[in-house]
């Protein structure tokens, strides 16, 4: 188990390194210094770089940029806020991302897990179609769609709730991005789900237990959704990546200060130090959850540790 | 038959002896019963497993309307363009912000280029075409900001999201399925960098790299390309590795390689063929998942450049008039959604229909 | 069976969808007319406001963009400011006495003039506020309103590190007593002055801060104007400013304070204004359609010339004046800003935009837009001479350029409606499109890397010659790089010869420039950009300039 940790641990650590150098050489390759603009003379323009260290060779840079990527210090804004350190930037608007992105999992597992399960049961019933419709459109509409309909519908036609997001009712303001970026994952759950299901329903050991007398509320929860609880943990990571492209757009919609929204100005302001650290932040975060899922699901269910240290 | 018997004999091989010692005569041997009551197996009667695989699937009423939408909306995408008067780029910017009319359908008192535009001020009811007199004038999914014809533009977009999400996907495919059987036939030492290599790739969020790669690169349709291309392809690898794990122990493979077959034989002639089934499965998966990643896209900006469209930068085009003039949007998503839908119905059709283990679930 | 159905249902599902969405888009005509009825009564009150970016710095020598400008100017005063024309009227200067020679200006600071922490605001403030914007460390970007353009003495050679701050010609005579030294005279130095690069800081404030933390947060910068920061974080979508009770002229503001919200969406921002959330919004030409007959859409000049730029240096067919005329000549300005732009953006047959620079006898200086109508008109048929000309001289007729543009979707579509007009008006002409971000756009032109660019120039001070000065020989901004002895000469003569002190004869020079650019079509002008405003019909008094400061809010009132 030690050994199975500490080799994901480590292959993690390489992935971030591999990122970092991409990204920078990403960065080298950016269309542009990120100095341009009309109004700028030559002699200002490298008085700029010199001011950032973009003078220096590339090997200084790379080592001076790896080693304060890590330390949380990703340089400083150039356009959107000139000269604002960038992890101060983003302190302030991650909590909020979170928060949105969390609410959203949690909406999106919870209510496609249900109607999964709704599915499995009422196999071939009305049910089973509705939860069909809900997770192919989930599937089928981009999230800013739906976020322009709700905000349209509630916040605009009904007053119901606001259309912008407010420091003062982060709550009230959080429903409606949430849903909107929910979707997608609420409906990949659902499906999945309900495949999960059919298969563990469909099983011997259910069976056994059927016939041993355990029915009802007991056997499912006890013998099915345990059972099939454990892939879907593993559907959920990459959602929760795919969630992370959804509140680009959402959160642009929504006024949400929060990161998305910042990675969106920043690619069209050219901000490129910004792109390159929230690339970074979320690079991070996807290789953390991955590490967790990975190491959860390695302790869950034995067979899979062995079968990964088999091949590797 | 006794002829036959006569024919097959003289075409036997086995010891000379035989032959001349014994002499068969026609009624040597007789027919011991006939078709009726030789006994077929009925129950697990042996098929041919293309077969069998196109059984399932047209048996599966989604996939097939399914399968069946995907090719009127490829013939619309091919010829949609080619209905009209009009180019998707040709501009009249004195007919811009047209309804949609349609032949025919213009008495029925729907598609007849009525708007009612919400203004701050209260509703207004216009109709461009009356406005400027123009009776024969039909656009038939109405007209956008410079005066082109939605249809002819959604059709146009349609093609490029299409040939977008092709290309990848077939790119994805041919470049994750080597990747993944030869790294899975190795084994050993070339599995294990191979793997780490598809592993530290794959820990590259998507968005991450399309976006970067958009920035850095001229805007076009090969960029695109080239964007969704590059991660796409870690899931087709995985799948064929883990199929390739699978079958290469098995007897077939053994027996062609004490034959003296060579690797890339046994690779590509004996396995492959084995696995076309999942990985069709796959570049079907792939398909949707690159639609919706060129709409996203689009949508930050980083889309195909004008004057081309795609259904992505059609979307969040018109987007900005949704209040004002909503039916230019609502055209690029029908067509957008549904393509989403048919392609994942499609693909779970195919995955059930391969793996018949899946479908009687 | 049962899938058949599931289809059904699916398909119903997505009709149902549609319906939603088109329901949804019916009926909106209750709102914004209860909105207008309903108009608070109370006066003071907070003015919502909406930007289109955040506030790239609250640093009054680092900012250059105009909603950092306008946020500045809330809560600081310069020595001057504009008034409601936009002419600049004293604001902390009480007194201005210029010497003869016109090269010495010496300004009284009012006594009544104090910071936000009790200090007063003296002479000294602005001498280490404008030492900041020409200090090479700072790397300021608009140091050049310093040198080039305000001629300061010292500045130049301060910001190319040839000299120490400290010799900025710039003095504190006393406490609240500033001289200020020119290389040579300045007819609009005193509109430079209400620019935010000329205001004053707070030296022992800003000595007393962490490095790099000012301007941050509201703790971190000093008021000395009409509004006061009161919530605001780098790059935040939402901050406030109340008003400032110690304000010399705090009498005269109305508002309680102000509420800026920033959104990018103008879709959404128009209907957070038909909510009433915000009481002033700005429009893309999308939205217009809906708001084109409401009393409550205010068009307002915004100063900026989109034009197209032609590398004759490296293109040899652009080379040929005939050509460049042709293809000025062939687009059709009116139909961009009435079908492509909306939002009340102006056709521009001019290299000087107008309604920004008035001259001595108080008239705008491109007031008359028919000028050089006989070189630059929408006239397709004398394109198509001019081509004729340019083929014979060239000895081609046909030929492919590439549109250089930014990723803008305003541009962009431009952008496709010059390819159209040009391709139809001058047969043989190939015009491809090539997008491209900003910042890259910006580096290919200045390189030369380009054949036709679409891009842009925003004035920076009350006077032509913000734009003359692009085209002499050698300026990093003449794209085409262009060169002529005689524009050169008359721009010298305007600058540093010998029209400085003859006012009269400099409007007449800048003229004849003008005239050599048009006469080459060095430019071909397009539109000059404005902003269509939705502004609630109980306020007044907000004030629209082009230049520097776009918005000011100091005698606004919300009725």
């Amino acid at each position: 188990m030690k050994k199975y940790i500490f080799k994901r641990v480590l292959i993690s650590i390489f992935t971030m390194l591999a990122i970092t150098l991409v990204l920078f050489i990403l960065l080298q390759l950016m269309p542009g210094s990120p100095f341009n603009d009309e109004k700028l003379t030559a002699t200002q323009k490298a008085a700029l770089n010199a001011k950032y260290g973009l003078d220096q060779p590339l090997i200084v840079q790379y080592a001076k940029y790896v080693f304060n990527m890590f330390k949380g210090d990703f340089g400083v804004s150039y356009n959107i806020s000139k000269n604002t350190p960038i992890s101060q930037l983003i302190q302030s608007r991650l909590p909020i991302s979170i928060a949105i992105g969390g609410m959203a999992v949690a909406l999106g597992a919870i209510v496609g897990l249900f109607l999964g399960i709704v599915a499995a049961l009422k196999h071939n019933t009305f049910w089973d179609t509705f939860c069909t419709i809900i997770s192919v459109l989930g599937v089928s509409v981009p999230s800013y769609v739906f976020a322009l309909g709700l905000s349209y519908t509630f916040g605009f036609k009904l007053s119901w709730l606001p259309m912008l997001y407010t420091q003062n009712s982060p709550i009230a303001s959080s429903v409606m991005p949430s849903i909107a970026l929910s979707l997608f994952t609420l409906a990949s759950v659902a499906r999945f789900t309900r495949t999960e299901m059919m298969e563990v329903l469909g099983s011997d050991y259910m069976l056994l237990a059927e016939s041993k007398g355990v029915y009802g509320g007991p056997l499912i929860v006890r013998h099915a959704l345990r059972n099939s609880l454990i892939p879907i943990v593993t559907v959920l990571a990459p959602l929760i990546v795919d969630l992370m492209t959804g509140s680009l757009v959402v959160e642009k919609i929504f006024s949400i200060p929060g990161v998305g929204s910042l990675l969106v100005t920043a690619i069209q302001s050219n901000d490129y130090s910004v792109v390159i650290a929230l690339s970074f932040i979320y690079s991070a975060m996807y290789i953390g959850i991955m590490l967790a899922v990975d190491i959860l699901y390695g302790i869950i269910d034995p067979r899979i540790r062995l079968a990964k240290e088999g091949t590797n | 038959m006794a002829k036959i018997k006569k024919k097959r004999l003289a075409t036997v091989s086995g010891p000379e002896i035989y032959k001349d010692t014994y002499e068969f005569q026609p009624d040597d041997f007789t027919l011991r019963g006939d078709v009726e009551t030789t006994r077929i197996d009925t129950n697990f009667a042996s098929q041919n497993y293309w077969l069998e695989v196109r059984r399932r699937f047209f048996a599966n009423k989604g996939a097939f309307v399914s399968l069946i939408l995907v090719i009127i909306l490829g013939l619309l995408a091919a010829f949609g363009p080619l209905m009209t008067n009009y180019s998707y780029k040709e501009q009249n910017l004195s007919q811009k912000n047209f309804a949609p009319r349609v032949q025919g359908l213009e008495h029925f008192g729907i598609f007849d280029g009525d708007e009612s535009l919400k203004t701050t001020t209260g509703v207004k009811e216009i109709n461009g075409y009356e406005e400027k007199g123009l009776t024969d004038t039909y656009y038939w999914f109405g007209s956008d900001v410079l005066g082109r014809d939605i249809w002819t533009r959604v059709w146009e977009g349609t093609r490029i999201s299409l040939g977008i999400a092709l290309c990848a996907a077939i790119i994805d495919m041919l470049i994750g399925m080597s990747y993944g059987l030869i790294s899975g036939y190795f084994g050993g030492k070339v599995d294990n960098i191979m793997c780490r290599i598809a592993e530290i790739i794959n820990g590259i969020p998507r968005l991450v790299i399309v976006t970067l790669l958009m920035l850095v690169l001229p805007r076009g349709f090969i960029t695109i390309v080239f964007a969704l291309m590059i991660t796409e392809w870690i899931g087709m690898s995985r799948i064929a590795r883990a199929e390739m794990l699978k079958l290469k122990e098995q007897e077939f493979v053994l027996a062609s390689r004490t034959l003296g077959a060579k690797h890339f034989f046994i690779i590509f002639s004996e396995i492959l063929p084995n696995i076309i089934g999942q990985i069709i499965t796959q570049l079907m998966f792939c398909i949707p998942t690159a639609i919706f990643t060129e709409a996203f896209l689009s949508f930050v900006g980083l889309g195909i450049p004008v004057p081309m469209c795609s259904l992505g930068s059609l979307i969040s085009d018109a987007f900005n008039s949704f209040t004002t003039h909503p039916y230019q949007i609502i055209p690029p998503i029908l067509v957008l959604a549904l393509l989403m839908l048919c392609f994942n119905m499609l693909a779970d059709g195919l995955r059930e229909a391969f793996d018949p283990k899946l479908k009687e679930m | 069976m049962k899938l058949t159905k599931q289809i059904g249902v699916i398909v119903l599902a997505l009709v149902m969808v549609i319906g939603l969405i088109g329901c949804g888009t019916k009926g909106a005509e209750t709102s914004p007319a209860a909105d207008a009825s309903a108009a608070p009564v109370a006066t003071g009150g907070t003015l919502n406001v909406m930007v289109e970016v955040e506030v790239a710095s609250l640093d009054p020598q680092i900012a250059t963009d105009g909603t950092s400008f306008e946020v500045i100017a809330d809560f600081t005063d310069g020595l001057k400011q504009m008034d409601a024309d936009g002419a600049a009227v004293n604001a902390l200067c009480a007194e201005e006495t210029v010497s003869d020679d016109g090269l010495t200006y010496t300004f009284k600071i009012r006594d009544d003039a104090n910071w936000s922490n009790g200090d007063p605001v003296t002479a000294d403030d602005f001498v280490f506020g404008w030492q900041r914007a020409v200090d090479p460390a700072n790397a300021s970007e608009y140091s050049y309103m310093m040198s080039d353009i305000g001629q300061i003495k010292n500045a130049a050679e301060i910001i190319a590190g040839k000299k120490p701050v400290t010799d900025l010609g710039v003095t504190a005579v006393d406490e609240k007593t500033l001289k200020v030294e020119l290389n040579v005279p300045v007819s609009y130095f005193d509109s430079l002055l209400y620019f935010p690069t000329y205001y004053p800081i707070n030296r022992a404030f800003y000595e007393g801060l962490a490095t790099g933390t000012f301007g941050t947060s509201p703790a971190t910068v000093l008021s000395n104007g009409a509004f006061i920061l009161e919530s605001y974080e780098p790059a935040t979508l939402n901050f406030t400013l109340k008003k400032n009770p110690n304000y010399y002229d705090a009498d005269k503001v109305q508002l309680d304070g102000l509420n800026y919200q920033v959104i990018k969406d103008s879709q959404q921002a128009l209907m957070s204004y038909q909510n009433g959330d915000l009481d002033i919004v700005k429009l893309s030409g999308d939205q217009v359609d809906q708001v084109k007959d409401d009393p409550e859409l205010n068009v307002v000049g915004a100063g900026y010339l989109w034009y197209l730029t032609m590398n004759g240096h490296d293109v040899e067919a652009l080379g040929n004046a005939n050509m460049r005329l042709a293809i000025t000549n062939a687009i059709n300005r009116e139909t961009i800003v009435t079908d492509v732009v909306k939002d009340g953006s102006v056709a521009t047959y001019t290299a000087v935009p107008p309604q920004f620079a008035a001259g001595p006898d108080g008239s705008d200086f491109s007031g008359d837009q028919t000028k050089f109508a006989d070189v630059c008109a929408d006239d397709t048929a004398k394109a198509a001479e001019y081509y004729a000309k340019a083929c014979d001289e060239l000895g081609q007729n046909s030929f492919t350029f590439e549109l250089l543009v930014e990723d803008q979707t305003e541009t962009q579509n431009v952008a496709t409606v010059l390819k159209e007009q040009l391709e139809a008006a001058l047969p043989g002409v190939t015009l491809n499109i090539k997008v491209e971000p900003k910042k890259q756009r910006v580096e290919d032109i200045q390189s030369g890397k380009y054949e036709v660019c679409l891009t842009r120039w925003g004035p920076d001070y009350a006077d032509p010659m913000t734009y003359l000065a692009m085209w002499v020989t050698g300026n990093s901004n003449n794209y085409g790089l262009w060169s002529n002895a005689d524009y050169d000469a008359i721009i010298a003569d305007c600058t540093t010869g010998k029209y400085v002190t003859d006012l009269e004869g400099r409007w007449n020079a800048m003229y004849d420039a003008a005239k050599i650019v048009m006469d080459e079509a060095v430019i071909a002008p397009i539109y000059t950009k404005a902003d269509a405003n939705m502004i609630k019909s109980n306020i007044t008094g907000i004030e629209f300039h082009p230049v520097a400061l776009n918005r000011v809010y100091k005698n606004t009132v919300k009725g």
